[in-house]
């Protein structure tokens, strides 16, 4: 997993709870904690983080991937304008997000596992996202999906339709906008 | 006070009282925040630093391939193909178009060569693009004309010069951009390119565009030489035979010296040599013109050979040798009376071009696909006679190499025919004139349990009503318009699939087993295609088996197993479809990772009378045993077969006996059942 995402979890919940609050995290979590962005860092040390916010906040592990990845996405507007740069409209920025992640991945580690992402759209005029990765980390993009809505002042309803950790190969969650 | 300045001073100052530890504390927490924006303002800096080179190492890639390309060839509709195919695939566009400009009208016309990620999805856009004329200043392209510069569109849908706005925006089209393609300062040609979400225009992609303009804009005036010089002399510089100018010349003041004596027949023949373009590819230009040389000698002798001999039993044809095209020739015969002389003659040409050239050591093998026009009554001019003569020749090169074929009326119908069938075919795609059907496959262990289904395609004809494929597959695969069909199909089934198990609540799990046509696989980007299926669909792949036959499997055994690994990463099985009926060796086999076998019906139907039949399908079972392969076997229709094969050890059946092919609600309700 890109150091990135662990510095944007440590910004979320120092933000919201305190520095440290991060550091008992870390410690609980018995990750080494020192993440730059130019690097990567074992799957398992973010799923132990996860892990350890859940007990301490007492909340389920797929909502804490929820909450923070909507609180992520005005962090990452700051931290990487050029990618937002252009898009009117929450679902421009999201149709783009594969050509956003995918140099991301690769221009330090070819062949990393990228996570993928298709859209197509269905019979009632909802985005469908299609999202496949060894991660399964489907909630932090549906609340990515939520923080770019709040981004471009949207409301969005999203259905997790299929999901990989239920078994299926490829999650789905279908996007309505709402008006 | 001791001497020694200020510095000195401190040394006296007293150990640090409790309440600075606080002070300390503040200290140090902004020494961490100080730190860590250098942290963040280093990681930024590197970051966009790896971006910008990784991005801009992939575009040197990128413009590797397509110069690579447009060396390899000399014509110019093959360089924009890979221009355009590799600058969509690079860029994940979803259509790419290439216009030229016409030298008569200084419009800029497309040239049929395009590129569509999702070919079913993006049909209508690329009927409405692949001919389309625009005059300067008009639409995309009309503007690269007038402005000799690249351009952007942010949303099609609210561009006020945007013509084909509605089919635009029925294809989920969003952005566009377009380069022209420069010959010196002269615009000879556009690039255009549509996308479904947002294009962003950097400098970088604009130096990458102008240089691709440039290379191509080379390939063009590569082709105009040749063109003008081939034009302005009478004869081809390279082979030193006449050119298309003075064949054209003789065969016209032949046509009306014919005309003028009803005796007379003439006869025009267009020679096609097979093969060529692999010669050029993989030995190269020079050795490609080496034998383009080397032929046009053996044929020029062959026709004085042939010419001498008749003149000897006092016939008095005339025949002219040119060279009209690249690896084309056209011969005219004149005066001719004993109309199989000419038959006769293009058997001589056959022989002649029979042996191998050796040149530079190698040895290179061409022959001809030659199609013959004799001359009657109905033809109003030459160009007529050669329009048939291609048609004839089109349809030998179909029938194998060194193959020849005299037109007939009935040629010429059933070209008609093959015509309209196309044009329908177009209008099935565009209006979803198709359906699949589904024919059920069942564990010959126990025939009541159905595994699952094979789709096969019908189409819905207005006029003709339900075709099978067989009255329409060959055209589709002859016009390419496989492509899209066989697209359609392949999601079409994928999502039946996914609504089957989603409606007996992943309870069942059936699959689904789709054909894939030679051209599909045959396609760069098939993988990338089934996988974005896979993800549309949300099919679960276990249940989706691509049937593949065993003709194109061993075209090219190290691609197909390389895309075969892939396919299977994903839990997708495959099939070995009509085993038996091609060419394959076992070593093929071995190396092909295909998860089953499909026994051609022809070996079923047999079985019954042959023991020699038995012996070969118990053969293909023990094979494929061995090779932990699950074999189908197609054409069941008896209970005889069944008994017979189950006992074999088959592991499932398709056939009469299980059912025919459905519709799917048919197809369904017998899985409920079962």
């Amino acid at each position: 997993m890109k150091g990135v995402v662990f510095n944007l979890l440590e910004q979320a919940v120092t933000d919201a709870y305190g520095d440290d609050v991060w550091i008992d995290l870390l410690e609980e979590a018995g990750v080494h904690g020192a993440y730059t962005s130019l690097g990567s860092y074992p799957d398992s040390e973010i799923v132990a983080l996860v892990g350890a916010a859940a007990r301490q906040l007492d909340l389920e592990a797929a909502d804490v991937l929820r909450w923070f990845g909507r609180a992520a996405m005005p962090m990452l507007a700051e931290r990487y304008q050029p990618f937002f740069a252009g898009h009117v409209s929450a679902r421009s920025f999201i149709l783009s997000v594969n050509d956003i992640i995918h140099p991301e991945v690769r221009k330090l580690y070819s062949g990393a596992g990228c996570p993928q992402f298709n859209f197509s759209n269905d019979g009632e005029g909802r985005l469908v996202i299609g999202y496949r990765s060894p991660r399964q980390m489907c909630h932090l993009a549906h609340g990515f999906v939520e923080g770019a809505a709040d981004r471009f002042g949207e409301q969005v309803e999203i259905e997790h339709m299929a999901c990989m950790l239920e078994g299926n190969p490829v999650c789905r969650l279908a996007v309505r906008w709402l008006h | 006070m001791s001497p020694g300045g200020s510095l000195a001073s401190l040394k006296h100052c007293a150990p640090p009282r409790d309440d600075d530890l606080d002070a300390r504390l503040a200290r140090a927490e902004r020494r961490v925040v100080r730190e860590r924006a250098a942290r963040i303002e280093a990681e930024a800096i590197a970051e966009q630093g790896l971006r910008r080179l990784y991005e801009s190492q992939q575009r040197l890639l990128l413009l590797q391939r397509i110069t690579d390309g447009a060396n390899r060839t000399a014509e110019i509709e093959a360089a924009l193909r890979v221009a355009v195919t590799e600058i969509c695939r690079h860029m994940d566009w979803a259509f790419g178009n290439a216009l030229l400009v016409s030298a008569q009208d200084g419009a800029v016309t497309g040239c049929d060569v395009w590129y569509a990620a999702d070919p079913d999805a993006m049909f209508p856009f690329v009927e409405a693009s692949r001919h389309v004329r625009f005059e300067t200043g008009v639409g995309l392209p009309g503007r690269i004309l007038a402005d000799v510069r690249p351009h952007w569109i942010d949303d099609v849908t609210a561009d006020a010069n945007f013509p084909r706005l509605p089919v635009a925006a029925h294809c989920g089209l969003a952005a566009a951009c377009a380069f022209p393609v420069m010959v010196g300062d002269e615009v000879a040609g556009v690039l255009e390119f549509f996308a479904r979400r947002l294009i962003v225009p950097d400098e970088d992609l604009l130096g990458i565009m102008g240089q691709i303009g440039t290379q191509l804009g080379r390939v063009i005036e590569r082709d105009r030489a040749r063109r003008g010089l081939i034009h302005d002399a009478l004869h081809d510089a390279m082979t030193r035979l006449p050119n298309r100018t003075l064949f054209m010349e003789r065969a016209e003041n032949a046509f009306v010296r014919m005309k003028a004596n009803p005796h007379a027949c003439m006869a025009v023949m267009v020679v096609d040599l097979d093969g060529f373009k692999s010669v050029n590819d993989s030995l190269g230009h020079q050795a490609g013109d080496a034998l383009l040389i080397d032929v046009a000698t053996r044929m020029q002798a062959c026709i004085a050979a042939a010419e001498e001999a008749a003149r000897d039993v006092g016939a008095s044809w005339r025949a002219t040798l040119a060279r009209v095209g690249g690896d084309e020739f056209n011969v005219l015969v004149d005066d001719v009376v004993d109309g199989a002389a000419v038959g006769r003659l293009a058997e001589a040409i056959h022989r002649c071009l029979a042996a191998p050239s050796v040149l530079a050591g190698t040895h290179m093998r061409c022959q001809a696909s030659v199609g013959i026009a004799f001359s009657n009554p109905t033809y109003a001019d030459v160009e007529q006679m050669l329009r048939d003569a291609d048609l004839a020749m089109y349809r030998a090169k179909s029938q194998g190499r060194g193959q020849s074929v005299t037109f007939t009326e009935q040629l010429g119908t059933q070209v008609r025919q093959r015509t309209q069938v196309e044009h329908e075919l177009r209008k099935a795609i565009a209006e979803r004139q198709f359906v699949l059907h589904y024919q059920p496959i069942v564990s010959l262990d126990d025939p009541d349990s159905i595994c699952g289904f094979e789709a096969l395609i019908r189409w819905n004809h207005p006029v003709r009503g339900l075709l099978s494929p067989a009255e329409f597959i060959d055209v589709a695969e002859e016009t390419g318009l496989i492509l899209f069909i066989g697209d359609w199909v392949l999601r079409e089934a994928c999502a039946q699939a996914a609504s089957w198990h989603w409606r007996t609540g992943g309870e069942r799990l059936p699959f689904v087993s789709i054909n894939i046509s030679p051209q599909q696989f045959l396609q760069p980007e098939f993988v990338a295609r089934v996988h974005a299926v896979l993800m549309e669909t949300g099919v679960t792949p276990a249940a989706v088996r691509l049937e593949v036959t065993e003709g194109v499997a061993i075209m090219d055994a190290a691609r197909t197993s390389a895309i075969l690994e892939e396919i299977r990463a994903w839990g997708v099985k495959t099939s070995l479809d009509d085993f038996g009926t091609g060419f394959s060796s076992l070593s093929y086999l071995q190396s092909l990772p295909f998860d089953a076998l499909k026994i051609d019906r022809s070996f079923v139907a047999a079985m019954d009378d042959s023991g020699k039949s038995r012996g070969i399908i118990q053969a293909i079972l023990n094979l494929a045993r061995t090779m932990g392969m699950t074999v189908i076997a197609e054409g069941i229709e008896t209970v005889e077969q069944e008994e017979l094969l189950q006992r074999m050890g088959c592991d499932m059946g398709q056939g009469f006996r299980y059912g025919r092919a459905e519709v799917n609600a048919e197809a369904f309700a017998k899985l409920a059942v079962c």
